[in-house]
């Protein structure tokens, strides 16, 4: 068996974040060595190669390599800056009859012999694109945000990967405004954690880094930048590869704020 | 292809089995029972469905020794399935009453002719319906229906009882909105066709 981890990256509910979290998640195991593939199953509405900046550069997609009409080498593209880091597209926008569960498993077995991670970004729902995505993963990340459908989408999909035998699944909650979580208006991680009873991986926090950087198809983990968000995803590929990093802890963020302030009134620079 | 009843989270046999048949091209049905304790009265009851949509049984396999022993004792072509790696959440029907580890997430909906015994939580956006009882060893907090064929002596016992929405026969109640004490294991009933939410009684309930 190989040691390749194929990790499906889902959510259930759409605009989550699953592809911001595939591509920095990409980026930073890349970099840490690892030779890492991104595989693009939402091709209905494909914009991995978008926030990794290489839409110009794709030729194939998985599709032609099954079909045999190219080798898997002409269709992986390779990212610029991270060598180790390669993007497939499962299929283009306009076959969206083709991919079958078969074919994604045929595709991910390919991947396997020449991959450390395997990385699969899932469409948002709970139906054949869901399925076809979810066909061939053996662990998965979902990512939720602190509201309230999110999470009840997300509790759907973990009972669906349960019945798969779908193992481990881990928990990553973005979009955390702190401020809001203190003050009780967004659900706080406890709540979330309390409901999806997962182990969690990690904790992004709004961001808008992550906005500007979607644009401009450099994820944050590219650059050294030390945004809050570019952090929050290097940590999460280090604990997925067994690093013992602690959680940054919304509320002792905003006291750790609040202490600094005191501090320097103390010393009036104020 | 062999057809493959749905897990005990999502629906019940009966109610699956028309649409499964619909989709079948062939009239010679293989079927696999997974994990549904079925009795001579059950399987005859799923002959007549196929009977009814023109439809034979080839064979049919099951994870159940009782499944596999009831459907030899009618004379069907039967095997059993090994054992796998047993998935974590999974039921178990013993007499009247199913067990089920593990915790209903949302979209599921668990349903049985008798009791229930759910051995985990019932998250928001789950639910689960009985003939007989419902008990919860864990938090309720999805939509429980006892008594879902009419009993009114139907009873909802849960560690943590804060369900969205309760029903015992035809009755209806919003769950309670404060929480509950820790450690207070409540029970919901019908009281003169309205539902009340008291501590549980310490005696069994049978
Ligand atoms: N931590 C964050 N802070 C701020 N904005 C974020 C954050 N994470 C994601 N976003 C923004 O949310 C939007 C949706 O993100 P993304 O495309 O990654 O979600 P998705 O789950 O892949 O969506 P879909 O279901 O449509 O595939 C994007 O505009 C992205 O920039
Ligand atoms: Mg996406």
């Amino acid at each position: 068996m190989s040691t390749t981890r194929t990790i499906l990256i889902c959510s259930g509910k759409g605009g989550v974040g699953k592809t911001t979290t595939t591509a920095n998640l990409g980026i930073s195991l890349a970099r840490s060595g690892a030779s890492t593939v991104v595989l693009d199953a939402d091709f209905g509405l494909r914009n991995l190669d978008l926030l990794l900046g290489l839409e110009n550069r794709i030729v194939y997609t998985a599709q032609e390599v099954l079909a045999e009409t190219c080798r898997l080498e002409q269709a992986l593209v390779k990212h610029k800056q991270e060598p180790n880091l390669s993007l497939l597209p499962a299929g283009n926008p306009r076959m969206l009859e083709w991919l079958t569960p078969k074919d994604m498993q045929a595709i991910v077995a390919l991947l396997e012999e020449r991959f450390d991670y395997v990385l699969i970004d899932c469409p948002a729902g709970i139906e054949d694109g869901f399925k076809n995505a979810a066909a061939a993963a053996r662990e998965a990340l979902v990512i939720t945000t602190p509201e309230v459908a999110a999470v009840r989408d997300a509790d759907r999909v973990i009972g669906l990967l349960n019945t798969q035998g779908i193992s481990p699944v881990q928990l990553v909650l973005n979009r955390v405004r702190p401020k809001m979580m203190s003050s009780q208006e967004m659900l706080s991680v406890d709540d979330v954690t309390d409901i999806l009873a997962l182990p969690l991986l990690g904790l992004v926090f709004e961001d808008e880094q992550v906005i500007v950087s979607t644009n401009r198809g450099e994820p944050l983990t590219l650059s050294d930048g030390g945004s809050p968000a570019a952090r929050a995803y290097s940590n999460i590929a280090g604990r997925l590869q067994g690093e013992d990093i602690p959680l940054m802890d919304p509320a002792k963020l905003r006291r750790g704020l609040r202490a600094k302030m005191r501090e320097l009134m103390q010393t009036k620079i104020f | 292809m062999t057809l493959q009843l749905p897990d005990h989270r999502s629906q019940h046999w009966k109610d699956a089995l028309p649409g499964l048949l619909e989709q079948e091209p062939s009239t010679a049905v293989e079927l696999d029972c997974g994990d549904w304790n079925l009795n001579c009265t059950d399987l005859q009851q799923l002959l007549q469905i196929l009977d009814g949509m023109g439809c034979r049984l080839r064979w049919l396999c099951s994870r159940r020794p009782k499944t596999v022993v009831s459907a030899a004792a009618m004379g069907l072509n039967v095997h059993p399935v090994e054992k796998m790696e047993q998935p974590s959440p999974r039921s178990e029907d013993q007499d009247g009453l199913l067990v089920h580890r593990g915790t209903l997430r949302s979209g599921d909906h668990l349903q049985c002719d008798g009791d229930v015994l759910i051995y985990g939580d019932v998250n928001p956006g789950a639910r689960v319906s009985a003939g007989g009882d419902v008990m919860v060893w864990g938090r309720l907090r999805g939509t429980a229906h006892a008594g879902c064929f009419g009993s009114t002596k139907a009873k909802i016992v849960a560690l943590h009882l804060r369900p969205v929405q309760l029903r015992i026969s035809n009755a209806v109640a919003r769950g309670p909105e404060d929480q509950p004490l820790d450690g207070l294991t409540e029970q919901a009933r019908l009281d003169q066709g309205v539902i009340v939410i008291e501590p549980a009684e310490t005696r069994s309930i049978r």
